[in-house]
């Protein structure tokens, strides 16, 4: 089995909450040396040579990321994306809570990479828990002078602030998020200009997810050729899945990229006795399902590409022959209309149309011409919309329409025995 | 906007088109200079793309998925399509969508015949819908504030109204309120949508969901007969489209592309104050006083009694016991005319000035509205451009807002813009204020000459490159100055050796007696001159006074002989707006039966006089030259003869130095107020001002009273009763304001600067008692 430790090292052993216990597993180190040591040039060129891609779901090249930024004297920022809601992730959220140290140290040694005093980690409104640990973490690592005015007698000052957002699936998306930071409402901005022009309160940002800054302090620690002579060759690394679904012993997994589907089922202790696969969402609520004939493909970004799925956030969603995929895309389908922003019309109007329809399946009321209707709306609001979340309507919604159609003609009225009455 | 042209050129192919515009364009802008429609609802050009309807949708090469026309700038060598299969289904889906949830009420919908929703749906859409299950309801008639009525469920969350807000008036009182298809448009307060440009958002909305409460149900576009004019409410003169049913003026509408005056915004005033033309209490009759009380008679009976009188105060008197004041609300023609009549006569007592304002032309140093926006500071002086002059106050917004220009305002009473303004009490403290800018604004009401001369010299003392506004009380006031409806200065500004008096010593003249007719057109001094006991004891000295206007006014109810006089929408001539346009006015109805124009009774008058007057044409050589006329003089210039004021108690008391320790008044300015157009139309009643005196902190707890009790005001003689209060922290102690122009109660029963008593009203009192 290839589960690893790494950013989930000590997790369940000891409690990294402490600082002296993080710092006693070599804790901060990678900080000290890169404020004392290091450029911030050092730190960018080493995310950049490791590979790393952005853990949050989008998989860009972190060190290109960072690439972008203009050369100004402006203020420019570090935002840590703490708004973990994609249906099925929970890495972030565990990160938080046991290991809060590390994403700490992460969040400093990313702001130094790009040259940042400011960095911001905005957390989920319901990581109520894990905005308490990481404030504590905050104040002990003030405490000693790791953040601050003068990091260390470094003369580098760098602040870190908490910001607890409201509870909107659509902060995770990081314009999104740069608004709702800002006070405003949690709408995603047009692009251009992107963040790394005009982001937070206009000025050069870049906003990178928990788990990408958290990897910064092992390659830190370990060289980029570490980091990147594991996974694929173009994911690089280790990543932590979570597994759920019809799973014996669902939870996060930290894998080396790469690591084969049918084994990622396997750690989480496979399916329960007596059932079968019928279905993998292997990115998150926003990723198409992949099916038995894909077990044997490497759980990466290309792979999953290819296979019309995405690796997305690392969500991993397991479906076995009990599951009702009328109910499943009812259920996703609900949850993306519901948190919809609802400032574009193809994902505000098409979003919820499509789950009043669904709405009826569920409730054996399917109309004859509602099956075309579900391919042709969701497939026709996909790519007019201005933020992702439009698009991720379709991809489970497709892929179970595609594969299990009878369970959805089931419930069209006159082909379900309730008859139209 | 949204782009900075540098100069450079690009080539753009658009449908096959090749075409070079300048860097940066967005796509959605070239496509219009080929000649290619895109549709769009969230983009609008004054406020640039929003990029949320997704109707705008292309197809470029290279690019995998539609991209949106309105975020776009064009590169080198971009190829478009805004047509084929794939645009065509993109446009197709988001139309589908934008109905799934509309209520398609288009037969009942105000919008019907100029809907954006409507148009596209049919240009655009597929026709026939998959919807199987009921349409979302949502609410309906909604009363959004005085001027506004909202339908929720026809609304497709196009932001325009709450991007306007935002960014135009920087007032951001409209808001998206929940989310996702509950999405509503609603005042981020839940109080009521109110601000001097809310009727802008009905025109920006692409469908029927904001409408105007003044024209619901009343027509349909294709009904409606168009003409396009100026609007004389101020003195920006902005262009409008009065759109008129069955002789009726039901709507006024921004023309597009007046870039140069309007900017493509009303006011609510100029937008909303049109229903006084038809209103019941429309003069429509000359009236002339016999034993006391008026007696309607006809025009010829009305000309030729004035024309017996004139040539009886003539014989007696000569021509200095005639008076003729007004002009700010005439057309040019009509003051051209009316001080040629008089002139003729060798009448020289001839001014326009009916109120605060003592000048109205800047002269050279005057500046267009574009050079507003580009100034570095702006320095408000007197009466809030904001209150007078709405549409010249955006484009400060806009410079403060999109240039970053500092705004300061001298000792101001009018609240603050809801934009960065520094607020200061002297001429050095806005110097300092201003810091080093180079190109400094200054708009000025026309009142305080002394401030003003006194900062224009601060200025030049700085070497900054100055631009000068001068506010006009009335919306032809500058037309009336280049007239020559002045004592001492005739058309074009031409000095007039023998000058003759101004209204001051007019009406104390004619206090004294030494009037014996006056002549008042188009203007309300009883209301608006800052001394009313001086008015009213000029009138009622007076043996005959002629008043020419559309209401009995204030001041008409003093006359001898009132005259029904036309509206600017009902008549054609020019008038030249706070900047020098030369602007056209055009007759968009008819005047009512009976109601001759000022240039009518002219003509009359000077047939009753046997006077001769210049051709049509050689009025309109003789108007036009006048505009053309730019005197050298700057702000607080007294070129146009005595300026000298009723007696300004507070410019003693600054004068000498002294300060007594007692609540002086003062006067602000509001738009919705005067005893004319403003209080005859019974569709403004939630916009007119409503008289109120705003007492700092500490007078009021001297006085023992709260926000909302009453209060007198007491001079002698003279008081106004029963006045709410509305306590001010921002306000000086000794400082009390009331509003100008208010008839039911009049702010200039007192002098300005004048000492008053104040006490807690009886009838407040007893109440508690």
């Amino acid at each position: 089995m290839p589960v690893v430790k790494v950013l989930t090292a000590g997790i369940g052993e000891a409690d990294l909450r402490e600082i002296a216990t993080y710092e006693a597993r070599g804790g901060y180190r990678q900080w000290k040396r890169a404020v004392r040591e290091l450029s911030p040039a050092d730190v960018l060129k080493a995310v950049d040579a490791s590979g790393l891609r952005g853990r949050g779901g989008a998989g860009f090249p972190t060190g290109r990321k960072w690439q972008f930024l203009p050369a100004s004297d402006a203020p420019r920022y570090l935002v840590c994306n703490c708004d973990e809601a994609e249906p099925g992730t929970f890495k972030d959220h565990m990160l938080l809570e046991e290991n809060p140290h590390a994403v700490l140290e992460g969040i400093l040694l990313g702001a130094y990479g790009i040259a940042s005093h400011h960095a911001f980690i905005y957390i989920r409104g319901e990581f109520k828990r894990g905005y308490q640990i990481f404030s504590r973490a905050l104040e002990q690592a003030r405490a000693v002078g790791y953040v601050g005015t003068n990091v260390l007698g470094t003369g580098y000052d760098l602040e870190v602030t908490v910001h607890r957002g409201a509870g909107a699936y659509i902060c995770g998306e990081e314009t999104g998020l740069l608004n709702s930071l800002e006070g405003k409402r949690g709408e995603p901005r047009l692009k251009p200009p992107f963040p790394a022009v005009a982001g937070l309160y206009g000025m050069p940002t870049v906003v990178n997810n928990v788990e990408t800054l958290a990897y910064i302090v092992p390659i830190l620690e370990r060289g980029p050729e570490w980091f990147a002579s594991v996974g694929t060759e173009r994911s690089k690394g280790y990543k932590i899945v979570s597994v759920s679904g019809h799973v014996q012993r669902p939870g996060n997994y930290e894998v080396p990229m790469g690591t084969p589907v049918r084994e990622l089922v396997e750690i989480a202790g496979g399916l329960r006795p007596g059932r079968t696969l019928k279905a993998i969402q292997p990115g998150g609520g926003s990723s198409a399902c992949i099916f038995e004939e894909h077990l044997d493909l490497p759980y990466d970004y290309e792979s999953m590409a290819k296979a019309g799925s995405m690796l997305g956030s690392g969500a991993f969603v397991v479906f076995d022959d009990t599951t009702d995929f009328v109910k499943a895309a009812h259920n996703l389908v609900r949850f993306f209309a519901h948190e919809s922003c609802g400032q574009c019309t193809p994902c505000r109007e098409g979003g919820h149309w499509l789950e009043r329809v669904l709405e009826r399946f569920v409730h054996g009321r399917g109309l004859p011409g509602d099956l075309e209707m579900l391919h042709r709306v969701s497939g026709s609001i996909t790519g007019l919309n201005l933020c992702a979340l439009g698009d991720s309507i379709e991809p489970f919604l497709k892929s179970v329409l595609r594969r299990f159609p009878e369970q959805f003609e089931a419930r069209v009225i006159g082909r379900n025995g309730v008859a139209a009455r | 906007m949204a782009h900075q042209d540098s100069g450079e050129k690009v080539t753009v192919t658009i449908d096959g088109i090749p075409l070079q515009v300048p860097k940066g364009t967005l796509l959605v802008e070239a496509a219009k200079l080929a000649g290619i429609e895109i549709p769009v609802y969230c983009y609008h050009t004054k406020l640039g793309p929003a990029g949320l309807c997704r109707i705008c949708l292309v197809e470029i090469e290279g690019m995998p998925k539609l991209q949106i026309a309105c975020n776009t700038p064009v590169t080198d060598g971009m190829v478009v399509r805004t047509q084929g299969d794939k645009v065509t289904t993109g446009r197709a889906t988001v139309l589908e969508l934008f109905l799934v949830n509309h209520p398609l009420d288009c037969p009942i919908c105000d919008k019907g015949g100029e809907c954006d929703l409507q148009d596209y749906a049919m240009a655009y859409g597929r026709g026939t819908s998959d919807l199987a299950d009921p349409k979302e309801r949502k609410p309906k008639a909604v009363d959004l504030g005085p001027t506004i009525v909202l339908d929720e469920e026809r609304c497709i969350v196009c932001q325009r109204c709450v991007r306007f807000d935002a960014l135009i008036p920087g007032e951001r009182r409209l808001v998206v309120k929940e989310r996702g298809h509950r999405d509503i448009i609603a005042t981020a307060t839940g109080e009521p949508y109110r601000h001097h440009f809310t009727g802008n958002v009905t025109e920006l909305c692409p469908v029927g969901a904001l409408t105007s409460k003044t024209y619901r149900f009343l027509s349909r576009p294709w009904d409606l007969q168009r003409t396009e004019t100026s609007c004389v409410h101020c003195s920006v003169g902005c262009r409008q489209y009065a759109d008129v049913r069955y002789g009726t003026l039901l709507r006024t509408m921004s023309v597009p592309g007046d870039d140069a005056i309007s900017d493509g915004w009303l006011c609510d005033r100029g937008r909303y104050n049109i229903g006084f033309l038809s209103a019941r209490e429309r003069l429509t009759q000359p009236l002339h006083r016999r034993d006391g009380a008026f007696v309607a008679i006809d025009w010829e009976e009305a000309l030729s009694l004035w024309a017996d009188a004139l040539r009886a105060v003539l014989k007696e008197k000569g021509a200095a016991g005639v008076g003729v004041i007004g002009g700010g609300r005439l057309l040019n023609e009509e003051a051209y005319l009316l001080q040629h009549l008089f002139r003729s006569l060798g009448i020289r007592n001839i001014d326009w000035r009916a109120g605060r304002q003592r000048q109205a032309t800047p002269g050279n140093d005057g500046g267009d509205l574009a050079a507003l926006e580009r100034a570095q500071a702006i320095v408000v002086l007197g009466a809030s451009p904001g209150e007078r002059a709405p549409v010249l106050d955006l484009r400060i917004r806009k410079a403060v807002m999109r240039n970053g220009a500092r705004l300061v305002r001298i000792a101001p009473l009018e609240a603050p813009p809801p934009i960065p303004a520094t607020d200061v009490a002297t001429v050095e403290e806005a110097m300092a204020a201003i810091g080093g800018a180079g190109r400094i604004a200054i708009v000025w009401d026309g009142v305080d000459v002394e401030l003003a001369r006194r900062l224009v010299a601060a200025c030049d003392a700085q070497g900054a490159e100055r631009f000068t506004y001068i506010t006009g009380e009335q919306g032809n006031a500058r037309g009336a100055e280049a007239m020559g409806m002045l004592p001492s200065s005739g058309p074009g500004y031409a000095s007039l050796p023998e000058g003759g008096l101004s209204t001051d010593a007019m009406l104390r003249a004619a206090a004294d007696g030494a009037i014996g007719a006056l002549a008042i057109f188009g203007a309300n001094p009883l209301l608006r001159y800052p001394d009313a006991a001086l008015v009213r004891a000029a009138l009622e000295r007076v043996p005959f006074v002629a008043v020419a206007d559309l209401f009995l006014t204030e001041t008409a109810r003093q006359a001898t002989l009132v005259l029904p006089a036309a509206h600017a929408y009902e008549k054609r001539g020019t008038i030249i707006n706070a900047t020098g346009s030369l602007l056209p006015v055009e007759p968009a109805v008819a005047a009512p039966d009976g109601v001759l124009s000022d240039l009518e009774i002219a003509i009359g008058l000077a047939q009753q006089l046997g006077v001769a007057l210049p051709s049509e044409e050689e009025v309109h050589r003789a108007v036009v030259a006048a505009a053309a006329a730019m005197p050298e003089l700057t702000l607080g210039d007294v070129l146009f003869g005595d300026a000298a004021r009723a007696r300004d108690v507070a410019a003693d008391d600054r004068r000498n130095g002294e300060s007594a320790a007692a609540i002086r008044l003062a006067v602000e300015t509001a738009l919705f107020t005067g005893g004319g157009t403003c209080a005859h139309d019974e569709r403004l009643a939630a916009l007119r001002a409503r008289q109120r005196v705003r007492l700092a902190v500490d007078d009021a707890r001297v006085l023992g009273v709260r926000d909302g009790d009453r209060v007198d005001i007491v001079v002698g003689e003279r008081a106004l009763r029963d006045l709410p209060v509305a306590v001010d922290a921002s306000l000086r102690a000794g400082t009390a304001v009331l509003i100008d122009g208010i008839p039911d109660r009049p702010a200039n029963l007192f002098l300005p600067g004048e000492v008053v008593q104040m006490t807690r009203a009886r009838a407040a009192v007893a109440v508690e008692a």
